[in-house]
């Protein structure tokens, strides 16, 4: 029997079944209608959906993705516009390499490209990728700010400020860049005390160190010398106490903006 | 000559989660490296599932929430993104009652889920809620395709309360499915009869859409190489 054929019979049975639980029938003929009150009330629902929200307020929201597909940002959303950079699909540290989403855009053709920002030198650099080229888009509701005069960092959630902590900062030799990064990916269980237990890779460069292994990115890390902390003592990544980097991987998910001023 | 493996071409998992569904997690675990077509994956395959293979209450809700989740997503991803306001004003009061019902559900479920709501998987949408033409044909079928899953589902709930406030669920995503139709100047109703659909054709058909995707590594346990 076919499906629906098989629903439409259950269900004449079921408005039967009904007919007759709810009538009785005297010795007349006459049909008596019971009362409703003598049916079994309806089982009580196990929850109650809530007024549906909207979706709040975007201001705070940040997007990043993962580069699926090694490819080449552009200065313009068109394949023939020139290269600014590759991009791989891998970090130095072997995680996912990740970009900043800035904006959204679609070509004459109907392809779309995402506006971000990348890893790359100069500092700021951002370019134009085809969509198809990264992974699934994830959201941030958080924002890292690094003041370099006040040797402070600040992480902010939904705009409001949930942890404060002194902070080393590059020596004038060896300066950590300013400008506008995001975090690219965690590093822990390593055996180096002089990163402390936790070590964040940002999009950030040192413009000073660019022969240093692995392209000389700034890091946020704790340290074995918290009596440096705070100070001018790095090569230019960002150094911690341990305590306080340890706060920060409780609540800083990769692709957090950075700002550092 | 390197032997393939269900891990091999599973490669979102989305049969090894079947699997462990149907016959738990060690038969799962043990058919993860098992050579395809292997005499030991095969009889473990026939053999009979184990007494606890009934499809609970719990797995039930968790692939609803699972679903839930993908649909919120979707929505929202488009609305902060700009593709919603971009359309016109009717498609914008659509898309976006829309996603606040799917967001409204995911709370919901995980509320009664509570500690065993599944963790949120990741989700690529690639350009389908880049644009207005996309977005519109992904929500018409992904709406159709919730109704026919919770037709399918809600029979097999146990708890008669649960099976009452799903049904409250599957009435407003019929709304959902109707309100898309309309949208794109197709029939609201186009049957006098919805075809139930089990978990393992969802399941299939949300695995065909590729929406879920493995979580990107980006932690790893290597010595830092950074400036210092």
């Amino acid at each position: 029997m076919r499906p629906v054929a098989a629903l439409g019979l259950t269900l004449l049975g079921a408005v039967a079944a009904v007919t007759a639980a709810a009538a009785t029938v005297d010795s007349t003929g006459t049909v008596a209608p019971v009362a409703v009150g003598a049916l079994p009330l309806p089982p009580t629902p196990a929850f109650t959906p809530g007024t549906p929200r909207p979706l709040g307020s975007v201001r705070h929201l940040s997007h990043w993705a993962p580069v699926r597909r090694a490819t080449i940002a552009r200065s313009a959303p068109d394949d023939a516009a020139p290269a600014v950079a590759a991009l791989a699909t891998t970090t130095p540290e072997g995680t996912r390499n990740a970009v900043a989403v800035l904006a959204v855009r679609q070509d004459g053709h109907g392809a779309t490209w995402l506006h971000v920002r990348l890893p790359v030198l100069p500092n700021g650099a951002t370019g134009w990728v085809r969509r198809r080229a990264l992974g699934g888009l994830e959201t941030v509701d958080t924002r890292l700010e690094v003041d370099l005069a006040r040797l402070r960092l600040t992480l902010y959630r939904e705009g409001r400020a949930v942890l404060r902590a002194p902070v080393g900062v590059g020596r004038d030799s060896r300066p950590t860049p300013r400008g506008e990064f995001y975090i690219r990916n965690q590093l822990t269980r390593y055996r180096s005390a002089a990163y402390g237990p936790v070590a964040f890779g940002t999009s950030a460069r040192s413009s000073t160190a660019t022969g240093w292994p692995a392209g000389g990115f700034v890091g946020i890390h704790g340290t074995d010398r918290s009596d440096l902390v705070p100070g001018r003592v790095s090569h230019g990544c960002i150094r911690m106490r341990n305590p306080d980097v340890v706060e920060l991987a409780k609540r800083l998910p990769v692709g957090t903006p950075l700002t550092i001023h | 000559m390197t032997r393939l493996t269900l891990e091999a071409i599973d490669r979102d998992e989305a049969l090894l989660e079947a699997v462990a569904e149907l016959h738990g997690t060690t038969r799962a675990g043990f058919l993860r490296t098992a050579a395809l077509g292997s005499a030991a994956m095969l009889s473990t395959l026939m053999a009979p599932p184990a007494a606890t293979a009934k499809v609970t209450d719990v797995a039930i809700l968790n692939f609803g929430l699972r679903f839930e989740r993908l649909q919120a997503t979707f929505y929202t991803q488009a609305d902060e993104l700009g593709t919603i306001a971009r359309m016109s004003d009717a498609k914008q009061q659509w898309a976006r009652t829309l996603g606040a019902h799917e967001r409204a559900h995911v709370r919901i479920i995980k509320q009664v889920l509570g500690p065993k709501a599944g963790r949120r998987p990741s989700f690529d949408f690639g350009e389908d809620n880049a644009t207005d033409a996309a977005f519109t044909r992904t929500a018409v079928a992904m709406e159709d395709l919730t109704v026919a899953l919770l037709t399918g589902i809600v029979p097999e709930v146990q708890d008669r309360r649960l099976t009452a406030a799903l049904l409250g669920l599957l009435t407003v995503e019929a709304r959902h499915a109707a309100w898309a139709r309309h949208i794109v100047g197709s029939t609201p109703a186009p049957a006098a009869f919805d075809e139930p659909m089990t978990l393992a054709a969802v399941r299939g058909a949300v695995a065909r859409t590729r929406f879920i995707v493995r979580q990107p590594k980006m932690t790893a346990h290597r010595r830092p190489r950074f400036t210092g």
